[in-house]
């Protein structure tokens, strides 16, 4: 994984040989520690129930090879049984009765696909009128685009729900996703940042092709902001398939869950739920951030990266 | 002009802007202009896009290909067409299981509706969130708390409501019948009607114990249908209580005799063993007064009796079992192990570790389904010297806490008249004594039938009936602020548990209980004065429609 | 001046979207709360007007002040052992380690993990009977408590469980080291500083603008936690876990009392403001720029 993030910063290269080991075990022990409640979680969903609810601290399951009638054929290999109860757990988790997994997901698709085309859209046209305009009030009001980050969504929740109420949209999916396509402060904050690197010439150069501002946008600045674009809906992505809150004040059929949703409902049965099962559950709803971080993983932090940088 | 090309080779980045400094970098591939690093191995930057690329196409399909929701897969093809009903219910496992034949039952037996069971956790806020957002169910089944609060804001429907509307042609008939024999008392109706028994109108028909009947009314009118009742007992282990000789208590005194000498703890102080903790299961923690003859709430006179002399006295005994007889750490700790395992083979009663145990019918059911050996028997509810003594309580008239789940149509709902269809066929003496078999919880009627008391399951089920019919038998708060007061309860029960003061907790928790209990009254006041009498309906939604 | 009138009105109309989004959905509601936290509203009847009666209830509502107390108690924890973590894992990651972007990779991932999964996750780790902390803590002999089920020990475990997600935190923080011109580092080694010098009197100072902004955004964070506390205790035990987020939540949605609820909600955001205002101008003092 060279990259550009390995550059050392310099100056600290002159660390005494007793040192390096020390900070390697540090090291070891920081990524050990973060790996480890992601690691238990999935070690424990493809535990057996009666296992995940002892004392053992191992990563793998323990499976005792089931007794074979006398004279059958070969004892059935570790893997083939861990395979098996690695299919047994996850399979009892989409076939819950009372949690319906596939459709879970499949809403949250619907909502994370809506949200990220609208974010990107909408960020990436306000954001063109916060850099490439110069107009009065400009950067007063970008500071109002700040400041509306500070706001927690726990103050204004309830009255979204009442305000939602009487537009009928509570029901639908309509509060989770409609406000994305009016912007989002961080959106439009990266998208500004990445605009302001983009030379004037070009504009200028646009403009004396004939291209108003709306062509100026959209054959300059669009094509050239596609992989600060990609960032904004990466991460937008994330932000809906995680958003909890949202759905718990606004959804209420549970034909509508999504993920995170349906996961907390399913974890809190009347009943109670077996252990291993619900950290099958969990991964299950993990793997398509998962996935999504392992394939543009130095985008995500380089785009958190720029939230720090001093304006 | 900047270089928009883009080489598949991999050797030159997509464009060489990037996020502003001090990164610069290239987004997808991750290789740097000035870090001199290679943009990676030639081609690794295409796979990484087309597996992107992939992913969004596998969500596409994922969303696009027609899902039919689990919940709607069981609608036979011949169900289509017809009106279809959601109802939202608590219960899932063999519970869920029992509701939903009866839900067959009702589907199977006319061609008009089709009621889909939905389980839903956390019901009573969703129920309150969907009802108050003007998005409800048809039938949602909540806890008889909840009957005041929504009864008094008018978010659900009175059943009498659709008697006079005049519903099907069979229930005006039955409507008039009843009107006509002026049975429209300061009680309301609901008993009396003789449309037949075991089929017909379940809700004019029913005949509810006076116990039930209260939790269901309010204000003189009927607003929800009842979904099996419970009461609590005191359960415990025969071979346990031989082994001391013991009989099963009947006074908290000997109650605390028996606890104490089957407690055993180990040498680091460790209970391995005990004999009876108010703190296991820990839910009912609003129960204990009633063994001391103390109440929570006085309906009269709209006040909260937490702080009485019988409460205090109930919370001493609670507080000198936690902390003079066993030890506060010792207790939480051996209560906290069971903390997921109630119900289960691990549970602290079928498993043996606990010897007695204040549990509803359901007990019995787990107890045959994961540990048939175990011998246990139950009783009523101990009581207080005191309270034997005065007489009040006896065999018939035990003390218990009588509980019911309720079912209800909300306002709002799309199609009340079909969910009023569905209640009657549920309200059913047959239907309900058929579901409170499935449940092993006692009948709600007043006379329960034969056959019900023949076929249950559970031996100890005479005690609970009596406990249904029981003057007795205590009640929740019918107040709409229960739900607060209750988690105050809560708080404070931990609280004593843990070493506070018992009367300056019951103190802080009556006053803060009358507090919630005076504004909700004084806001009602308000309300009412602004109403103009029984038309003000809640305003839904336009676009869900009021009713008709 | 007729550019610039045009050039104002191209602005505002470009931005117009987030104008009407602001409005509708931010200072809409916000007013909507303020007019309904005088009020008394069920969501099921229609609000009465109650006066200043919800403000002065907080004033004597014991869960009101236990919930100020945890939640204080839970920003102002996560604010100091956040930023000292989130600086010393950045510190540590920049060092010349192979390995290193996997661990960055490692640390960095935990913010992305939906909040329901982490939380799940963590009650699993801190489960009193089967949890694998408890049963490391048995092997090696030392006590087991009962992580989220014991007041004392419930409030530090979600502590404990927030700095898993420092993540971001670190990466503003790497950013903010990479920053740091080399010539200062070069010039610190030629006066003779050691390691420990050097971070107290160049790095601390060059990279403070960062500590800054993860402090402030570590404030706004830490007093409206929400989701961690209702999926992990559900404020147990005993409202030792109660935070400002979810008391708010209970009383709008469980008890029925929206009116309470934005009074409380209200009191929530003035009281981040002032203290993000507070640690803008304690900042001021500390946080040295290094010019535009």
């Amino acid at each position: 994984m060279a990259s550009s993030m390995d550059k050392p910063a310099t100056g600290r290269a002159k660390h005494s040989r007793l040192a390096r080991p020390v900070l390697y075990v540090l090291l070891a022990f920081v990524g050990g520690l973060y790996a480890l409640p992601l690691v238990w979680m999935a070690s424990t969903s493809i535990k057996p129930e009666r296992e995940a609810l002892s004392d053992s601290v191992g990563l793998l399951p323990e499976l005792p090879p089931a007794p074979t009638a006398a004279g059958a054929g070969d004892e059935i290999s570790y893997a083939a049984r861990l395979a098996e109860q690695v299919a047994a757990n996850y399979t009892a988790v989409i076939d819950a009765p009372n949690a319906d997994f596939q459709l879970y997901i499949r809403n949250s698709l619907i909502v994370a696909a809506l949200s990220v085309a609208g974010m990107t859209i909408s960020s990436a046209v306000i954001a063109y009128g916060f850099s490439r305009i110069r107009w009065k009030g400009r950067d007063t009001l970008f500071l109002g685009v700040l400041a509306t980050m500070m706001i927690p969504f726990t103050v204004i929740m309830a009255p979204q729900f009442l305000l939602f109420k009487h537009l009928g949209w509570i029901g639908s999916w309509m509060p989770l996703w409609v406000p994305c396509w009016f912007g989002g402060g961080f959106s439009i904050f990266l998208l500004r940042q990445f605009y302001m690197g983009i030379p004037r010439e070009l504009d200028e150069a646009a403009r004396l092709d004939g291209c108003g501002h709306l062509g100026t946008f959209w054959h300059v600045i669009l094509p050239l902001a596609r992989p600060a674009l990609v960032v904004v809906a990466l991460l937008q992505f994330i932000a809906t398939w995680n958003d909890f809150t949202g759905p718990l004040v606004f959804i209420n059929h549970p034909s509508q869950y999504t993920a995170g949703l349906g996961l907390q409902m399913y974890q809190t049965a009347h009943g109670g739920t077996p252990w291993n099962l619900i950290m099958a559950a969990s991964v299950i709803v993990i793997a398509p951030v998962m996935v999504v971080f392992l394939l543009a993983q130095r985008s995500l932090i380089e785009g958190v990266a720029t939230q720090g940088l001093k304006d | 002009m900047v270089r928009r090309a883009f080489f598949v080779d991999g050797i030159e980045c997509f464009n060489t802007l990037s996020l502003p400094s001090p990164v610069r970098f290239c987004v997808l591939c991750g290789s740097s202009p000035s870090s001199g690093y290679p943009a990676g191995v030639p081609g690794r930057v295409t796979s990484r896009r087309a597996v992107l690329a992939g992913m969004a196409a596998l969500g596409a399909a994922a969303v696009l290909w027609p899902y039919t929701p689990k919940s709607r897969r069981r609608v036979p093809r011949g169900g289509r067409g017809r009106v279809e009903l959601t109802y939202w219910e608590k219960w899932t496992g063999l519970e869920g299981l029992a509701l939903q034949r009866l839900v067959d039952r009702f589907n199977a037996s006319q061609e008009r509706v089709w009621v889909h069971l939905i389980p839903v956790g956390d019901i009573d806020a969703k129920a309150m969130v969907a009802i108050g957002g003007g998005d409800p169910p048809d039938l949602v089944g909540l806890y008889t708390y909840n009957v005041p609060g929504y009864a008094e804001a008018r978010a659900v429907m009175p059943l009498d409501e659709f008697v006079s509307r005049g519903g099907l042609q069979r229930e005006g008939r039955e409507g008039e019948r009843r009107l006509e024999a002026g049975t429209e008392s300061e009680r309301g109706v609901g008993g009396g009607g003789s449309g037949g028994r075991g089929e017909g109108d379940g809700v004019a028909d029913a005949e509810y114990a006076p116990g039930v009947r209260e939790l269901l009314w309010h204000e003189g009118r009927q607003w929800a249908g009842v979904n099996t009742c419970y009461t609590l007992g005191l359960y415990y282990n025969r071979a346990m209580l031989r082994e001391v000789g013991a009989d099963a208590p009947t006074t908290v005194a000997e109650l605390d005799a028996i606890a104490d000498e089957l407690t055993t703890q180990d040498a680091q102080g460790r209970i391995t063993r005990a004999g009876f903790l108010q703190n296991l299961p820990g839910w009912w923690p609003y129960l204990w007064p009633a063994m001391f003859g103390g109440a929570l709430f006085d309906a009269g006179r709209n006040a909260a009796t937490v702080d009485s002399p019988a409460c205090v006295e109930a919370f001493e005994w609670i507080a000198a079992t936690a902390r003079r007889r066993h030890g506060v750490a010792a207790t939480r700790a051996f209560a906290a192990a069971f903390g997921r395992s109630m119900h289960s083979a691990q549970d602290p009663f079928i498993s043996g570790r606990l010897a007695m145990i204040v549990q509803g019918p359901w007990l019995a059911n787990f107890i045959a389904a994961l540990n048939p050996a175990l011998e246990f028997g139950v009783v009523p509810l101990p009581v207080s010297g005191a309270l034997r003594a005065s007489g009040r309580v006896d065999d018939a008239n035990p003390v218990g806490l009588l509980e019911a789940d309720v079912l209800m149509i909300p306002r709002g709902c799309p199609h009340p008249e079909e969910a009023y269809e569905f209640l009657r066929f549920h309200q059913q003496q047959r239907e309900q004594e058929q579901l409170a078999l499935d449940h092993f919880k006692p009948s709600p009627f007043a006379a329960p039938s034969p056959e019900f008391l023949a076929r249950h399951g559970h031996p100890g089920i005479r005690v609970h009936n009596a406990i249904v019919g029981s003057r007795n038998a205590m009640v929740l708060p019918r107040t709409r602020v229960w739900k607060q007061y209750s988690d105050l309860t809560t708080a404070a029960f931990d609280a004593v548990w843990g070493g506070a003061d018992v009367k300056q907790t019951l103190a802080g928790l009556n006053e803060r209980a009358q507090q919630l209990i005076d504004s909700a009254e004084e806001r009602r006041r308000q309300r009412q004065s602004g109403r103009r009498g029984e038309s003000n309906e809640m305003k839904t939604s336009r676009w869900h429609g009021g009713l008709a | 001046m007729r550019e610039s009138r045009r050039n104002l009105l191209a602005g505002l109309l470009w931005v117009s979207p987030w104008l009407v989004g602001v409005a509708a959905f931010l200072l809409a509601p916000l007013a909507i709360t303020a007019y309904v936290s005088f009020t008394d509203y069920s969501l099921l009847e229609e609000p009465v007007w109650v006066g200043a009666a919800n403000y002065r209830e907080m004033a004597g509502d014991p869960v009101f002040w236990k919930a100020v107390r945890n939640t204080g108690l839970y920003a102002l924890s996560f604010l100091v052992l956040g930023t000292v973590v989130s600086v010393l894992i950045a510190v540590l990651l920049e060092q010349p380690l192979r390995g290193r972007g996997l661990v960055r990779a490692i640390v960095f991932l935990p913010t992305l993990i939906p909040v329901v999964s982490a939380s799940i996750g963590w009650m699993w780790l801190f489960n009193a009977q089967h949890g694998l902390l408890n049963a490391v803590l048995g092997r090696v002999g030392l006590p087991t408590p009962d992580w989220l089920g014991n007041p004392t020990f419930a409030m530090p475990s979600l502590i404990l469980m927030s700095l898993w997600v420092v993540g971001s935190y670190v990466v503003i923080c790497t950013a903010a080291l990479r920053d740091v011109p080399a010539a200062l580092y070069e010039a610190a080694d030629l006066d003779g500083m050691g390691a420990l010098a050097r971070f107290r009197h160049v790095t601390l100072p060059m990279i403070s603008p960062a500590i800054l902004f993860n402090a402030v955004m570590s404030i706004i964070w830490g007093l409206q936690v929400f989701a961690v506390p209702l999926i992990m205790t559900k404020g147990g035990p005993n409202n030792a876990t109660v935070v400002f987020s979810m008391y708010v939540y209970s009383n709008a949605f469980a008890y029925g009392r929206m009116g309470y609820a934005s009074a409380l909600a209200w009191v929530q955001l003035l009281a981040t403001l002032a203290l993000t205002g507070v640690a803008l101008m304690i900042a001021r003092r500390f946080v040295h720029y290094r010019g535009a």
